[in-house]
C-alpha cells in the first residue's frame, strides 16, 4: 500500500529525514514513535506532498508520490494534525469544514455525507452548524477525522492524534480510529512520542533518532522486549 | 516552624459568564501542605492550574475569588498588600510553568536571565558575583557546560535543556514554595525524567514544599508523596501516593483504566462515563 525507499529530507543545510525506507500493507497500522526533532512528522508530511526538497521514492497504492496529481493523491491519502485547536477553521463551521475537500473535489451533494460522516464519527449530524470553538478538544479532533475522511481514502495519515487531549478523551478517540480502521479497512501510519499508544495501535513500529531510523519491530517483538537497540531500550523504559 | 506551610480552605474561582452571572470554576477546595511534594492531577478545566494560581496570587484581574482561609506560612494572603504578595513572589513562592518556550523571554540571553532572577532577590550584589551564582545554579539543573549555555538565546536550546534553566532561575531564591503546573508535559519522555528527578532532588536537598500539577496521573504516582485528584472544580479523593492503586473513587480509576500500555489487552479501552453525582461529590 505504501512504499517509501532512501527517503532524504534536507531543510536547507540540515537533514530532517536520513534514508528513511519502510512498507505499509493494506490495512495495517504502522508506527513512527521517537523524541521531537526526529523526523517522524516530517516523513507524513512529506507523504502528502507538505514537503518539497527531498530525495528517495514514495510510492502509495502505486502513485508515486512526486508525479501524482496533487487531487488524485487526496482521495488516497489524508492526514489528521496534532492539534485540534490549530487544523480547524475557527470561523467556518463544522459542516463547512467538512464538506470543503468534497466541494473542492467536485463531488456531487456533500450535505447529506457531511451527515453521514457526523454520524459515523460518533457526534451526530446536528453539530454541522456549530463553530470550532463550540467544542471541546475531543469533538474537534473527532471533526478533523471525519475532514479527512471525507474523500473516502484508503490511508490515514495521524499525527500526534492524541496528544493535545486528556487521557480519558485519548482512550475515546483510540477507540474510535481502531473502530473505523475495521469498518472502512483503513490503513494507518500514526506518529507518536508514546510508546504505549503506539504498541496498542500498531502492529509494526520504526523507531527513530536524530533523523535516522534505529529499528523496526513488531507489536510481538516489542512485547516481548526483543529490542536490540540501546536507544529503544530507554525509550521502554521511561514509558 | 509550626503549622502546615500552605492552608487553603474553601477557595472558591468564578469568571463571569454571558448572562451576568457567574460559573465557578475551582467550588471549595481545602487542602494543606507540609515540606511535601503534593500532586494536584484532574483534567483539563478541573480547576488544578487555577487553584496553583490563586495560592500564587496570580489569577486574571476578571476572575473572582473567596476563600476561608489562603495562608502561606502563617501569613494571611487575603489581606497583605500587593507589595507584600510581589514580595512574596519569588522570593518565597516561586512558579515553574509548561513551555519553556513561551515562560523564557526571547531576546535575553539565559545567562542575564538567571541573573535578572538573583538581583531582583539581592540587589547589592556584585554583577561578576551574581554571575557566578548564576554559573552554580545552573550547574545544580545539570547543565553540562553553564559557562557556554550563560550566553546563548532560548532558541538556542533544546526544551529539556530550557525547561532546566526555568528550574534553575525559581530555586536560585530558595523558595520554601515551589508550584509547578505540568513541568514536564512538554518535553520528550526521555527527558521527562531526567528533568524530574533534577527537581525531585533539589527540592528534597532544601526542604521544600512542591505542588505538582499535572494530568499525569502514573507519572504523579510515581513522583509525589500525596495526590489530590480533582473534578470539575473540586476535589474528590486525596489519596497517598503509594496506594494510588487502591483508589476508590470511580473518576479516579476510570483515569486510570483509560490508559494504554506497552504490553496491555488490544480490546477497546474503557472510557469514563461521567456521573451527574460526581459533581456534587464532597471535598
Amino acid at each position: 500500500m505504501i512504499s517509501v525507499e532512501h527517503l532524504t529530507v534536507n531543510f536547507g543545510p540540515s537533514v530532517a529525514v536520513r534514508d528513511v525506507s519502510f512498507t505499509v500493507a493494506e490495512g495495517e497500522s504502522f508506527g513512527l514513535v521517537g523524541e521531537s526533532g526526529s523526523g517522524k512528522s516530517t516523513i507524513l508530511r512529506t507523504m502528502v506532498g507538505l514537503n518539497r526538497d527531498w530525495t528517495g521514492k514514495i510510492s502509495i497504492n502505486g502513485a508515486d508520490a512526486r508525479s501524482a496529481k496533487r487531487r488524485d493523491l487526496a482521495r488516497i491519502v489524508q492526514m489528521v494534525f496534532q492539534d485540534p485547536y490549530a487544523s480547524l477553521h475557527p470561523r467556518y463551521t463544522i459542516g463547512q469544514q467538512i464538506a470543503e475537500p468534497m466541494k473542492i473535489n467536485g463531488i456531487a451533494n456533500p450535505d447529506a455525507r457531511v451527515g453521514e460522516l457526523l454520524d459515523l464519527i460518533g457526534l451526530g449530524a446536528k453539530f454541522q452548524f456549530r463553530f470550532p470553538h463550540e467544542l471541546s478538544g475531543g469533538q474537534r479532533q473527532r471533526v478533523a477525522i471525519a475532514r479527512a475522511l471525507s474523500l473516502s481514502p484508503r490511508i490515514l495519515l495521524l499525527d500526534e492524534p492524541t496528544s493535545a487531549l486528556d487521557v480519558s478523551i485519548q482512550a475515546e478517540i483510540l477507540n474510535l480510529l481502531n473502530r473505523l480502521r475495521k469498518e472502512l479497512n483503513l490503513t494507518f501510519v500514526i506518529v507518536s512520542h508514546d510508546l504505549a499508544v503506539i504498541s496498542y495501535m500498531c502492529e509494526r513500529l520504526m523507531v527513530m533518532r536524530n533523523a535516522e531510523p534505529v529499528e523496526t519491530l513488531s507489536r510481538e517483538q516489542l512485547r516481548a522486549g526483543e529490542v536490540h537497540n540501546d536507544y529503544s531500550r530507554q525509550l521502554i523504559a521511561a514509558s | 516552624m509550626t503549622g502546615p506551610l500552605v492552608d487553603i480552605k474553601n477557595l472558591r474561582v468564578a469568571f463571569r459568564n454571558d448572562e451576568g452571572g457567574y460559573n465557578e470554576a475551582v467550588r471549595g477546595v481545602s487542602f494543606s501542605l507540609g515540606r511535601e511534594k503534593l500532586g494536584i492531577v484532574g483534567e483539563s478545566g478541573s480547576g488544578k492550574s487555577l487553584t496553583g494560581r490563586s495560592l500564587l496570587g496570580v489569577l486574571p484581574p476578571y476572575a473572582r475569588m473567596s476563600a476561608d482561609t489562603l495562608s502561606f506560612d502563617g501569613i494571611d494572603l487575603k489581606t497583605i498588600s500587593p507589595r507584600q504578595r510581589r514580595a512574596l513572589r519569588g522570593g518565597r513562592m516561586g512558579m515553574i510553568l509548561q513551555d519553556p518556550k513561551f515562560s523564557l523571554n526571547p531576546v535575553m540571553t539565559i545567562g542575564r536571565q538567571v541573573v535578572e532572577a538573583i538581583r531582583i532577590g539581592e540587589r547589592r550584589l556584585s554583577a561578576a558575583a551574581a554571575r557566578q551564582k548564576a554559573l552554580e545554579a545552573l550547574e545544580s539543573v545539570h547543565i553540562r557546560e553553564p559557562a557556554r549555555v550563560f550566553n546563548l538565546y532560548p532558541h538556542e536550546l533544546s526544551g529539556g535543556m530550557g525547561q532546566r534553566v526555568m528550574i534553575a532561575m525559581m530555586v536560585v531564591r530558595a523558595p520554601d514554595l515551589l508550584i509547578a503546573d505540568e513541568p514536564t508535559s512538554a518535553l520528550d519522555v526521555t527527558v521527562r525524567m531526567q528533568v524530574l528527578s533534577i527537581l525531585d532532588e533539589l527540592v528534597t536537598q532544601r526542604g521544600m514544599g512542591l505542588i505538582f500539577i499535572s494530568h499525569d496521573l502514573n507519572l504523579v504516582s510515581k513522583f509525589c508523596d500525596r495526590v489530590i485528584v480533582m473534578y470539575a472544580g473540586r476535589i474528590v479523593e486525596t489519596l497517598d501516593a503509594k496506594h494510588l492503586h487502591d483508589a476508590q473513587h470511580p473518576y479516579t480509576r476510570g483515569l486510570l483504566a483509560c490508559l494504554p500500555s506497552i504490553d496491555g489487552s488490544l480490546e477497546p479501552l474503557p472510557v469514563l462515563n461521567r456521573d451527574a453525582s460526581w459533581l456534587e461529590a464532597a471535598s
